[in-house]
């Protein structure tokens, strides 16, 4: 059996960084990363970007040399990710602190308000039930993080930590500091305002929950394969034969039930800042979904049916 | 390079004819456009150079002049917003991010702090970012106008990558002393400012807002400044090689 020689060059520097020879044909780019840690400990497979040309696309783990453009003697160019983080670890923390940063406003602690309500209850019955719903949409999403998703990437640059909690833990200070004050002005249109919105929030929730468990189970444990979603014998998962990414959809709409519910600007503004967000992120997933399947359903739009 | 084995249903895996995408200027249509902007950009700004030198030279002193400047200078300021729609049509090769907050920063100055807040109007701080503004547009305008003509004179080039070292101190300078001015007004009239109780559940006091604008220019202006300074070396030593190479 033929063997290969990798040679691995720095992307901006063109120096040469690590030379392996007798490599098998069948080696894949994961392995070689493995190999390539060894001689330099600081660079983990994680934070490597392989590439065949200094400017192109990094490699994939799972490519296999043989079956690349290249001869006997590969060179990979080599770039340096950064410091990763992994993905668990971003979503636990930025979802933990929402649940806790929302419950000191709740529960009026010390600071947040003037001192004689410290650790008050609002006499509003919606605000009781805002905080039960936001809870549970936190607690949810730390519970998907652990037992649900399947992640196609491990890892992500570290500072995105910092990023996404500032985010996450700024909005939710914002929105809980308004609904838990104590001159909080309840809904307009009183119970059937809190009614219809605890209605589409519940509705939302299970939908996406529904499109979690669909994505989970399209992809078998450990294995990195994309295949297109397909409704399944569940109501909620329906809305795939309109659009590409109905958890967004659903959690654009979660979050428009939260703000009927509390009436509160900053809970508009950060459902606008999401589903901006939301619909960026559908739209990149539309178009790879149709850029790999030529089969891909023509019906459907990245987040909004018919529109967006 | 020899085809991949069974299953790859492009010869090269997708991973071959990776050019380096060359960046394609504006069109013909665009840069007639551009050249008519910048030009009529260049003029309104000089109309406000000119309309503040005769006001000067009317009254005899320098206090005072933003009225005699006040309407060209909202109608100027304010129509440079297009220029975050260049961006983000593409047919100029900038961030639209950092172009909007450039653009809106001098915006905010304009309209909500100067034009907003009358007694601040008569502040000597509200001559000294105009004529920074002043100065900064016309050379920044007219070197868009001739860059895009193809025929840069080196003058033009050198003042906009240098005069910013005096200009841009200056200007900001009289921004923050404008918004300092600002401050016992606004907390006096409640200026843009709800508080709660309210159906919106929304509070905001732009007293505050004004003074977390002022220490944002603490972290912000020193980082465009030093962009400026190396942008001025990479511009100024690039010509001076071409110089030498004729």
């Amino acid at each position: 059996m033929k063997h290969y020689e990798v040679e691995i060059l720095d992307a901006k520097t063109r120096e040469k960084l690590c030379f392996l020879d007798k490599v098998e044909p069948q080696a894949t780019i994961a392995e070689i990363k493995n190999l390539f840690t060894k001689t330099h400990p600081q660079w983990y497979p994680a934070r490597q970007s392989l590439r065949l040309d200094p400017k192109g696309r990094s490699l994939k783990d799972e490519d296999i040399l043989q079956s690349l453009p290249v001869g006997t003697t590969a060179t990979f160019y080599f770039r340096d990710l950064g410091a990763q983080i992994s993905w668990v670890t971003v979503f636990l923390t930025e979802y933990a602190g929402p649940l806790l940063i929302y419950l000191l406003f709740y529960f009026r602690v010390p600071f947040l308000y003037g001192p004689r309500y410290d650790f008050t209850a609002s006499r509003h019955a919606v605000v009781h039930l805002a905080c039960a719903c936001h809870s549970f949409h936190y607690i949810k999403r730390l519970l998907e993080t652990l037992f649900v998703h399947r992640f196609s990437h491990g890892t992500m640059p570290l500072r995105n930590i910092f990023k996404n909690c500032t985010y996450y833990w700024g909005f939710a200070a914002w929105m809980a500091y308004y609904i838990n004050h104590p001159l909080y002005t309840p809904p307009a249109y009183g119970d059937e305002q809190v009614k219809l919105a605890l209605a589409v929030f519940l509705f939302c929730q299970l939908g996406n929950f529904s499109i979690h468990v669909a994505l989970r189970n399209l992809r078998p444990a450990g294995s990195k394969t994309r295949k297109i979603p397909y409704p399944t014998r569940n109501p909620f998962t329906w809305l795939f034969l309109l659009v590409s990414c109905p958890n967004y959809t659903y959690e654009v709409g979660s979050w428009i039930g939260f703000t009927i519910m509390t009436q509160c600007l900053p809970v508009a503004l950060f459902s606008l800042v999401g589903f901006v967000q939301m619909a960026i992120w559908a739209q990149g997933k539309h178009r790879s979904y149709l850029r790999e399947f030529r089969d891909y359903p023509p019906l459907r739009s990245p987040i909004v049916p018919f529109l967006l | 390079m020899a085809a991949a084995a069974g299953g790859g249903s492009r010869a090269d895996n997708g991973y071959g004819g990776q050019q380096p995408r060359r960046r394609k200027g504006p069109g013909a249509l665009a840069t007639a456009y551009l050249v008519v902007y910048n030009v009529v950009m260049t003029a309104g700004w000089l109309v406000i150079a000119v309309g503040l030198v005769r006001a000067y030279l009317a009254k005899g002193s320098y206090h005072s002049l933003y009225y005699s400047i006040e309407k060209p200078l909202k109608f100027f300021q304010t129509g440079a917003l297009l220029e975050i729609l260049h961006c983000a049509f593409g047919i100029v090769p900038s961030s639209v991010v950092l172009t909007a907050f450039q653009v809106m920063s001098r915006v905010f100055l304009t309209w909500a702090v100067t034009h907003s807040v009358k007694e601040v109007q008569t502040e000597d701080s509200v001559l000294l970012f105009v004529v920074a503004w002043t100065i900064t547009e016309i050379i920044r305008y007219s070197f868009y106008t001739f860059s895009l003509l193809n025929h840069l004179p080196y003058l033009i080039k050198w003042a906009r990558y240098t005069l910013f070292i005096i200009l841009y101190p200056m200007g900001v300078s009289g921004e923050l002393l404008t918004i300092y001015a600002a401050l016992p007004f606004v907390r006096q009239s409640g200026l843009y400012s709800i508080s709660l109780p309210n159906k919106y559940n929304f509070s905001f006091d732009y007293y505050t807002f004004l003074i977390l604008v002022m220490i944002s220019y603490i972290p912000l202006f020193p980082q465009l400044y030093f962009h400026m300074l190396r942008q001025r070396r990479k511009v100024l030593s690039h010509t001076e090689e071409h110089k030498k190479s004729e």
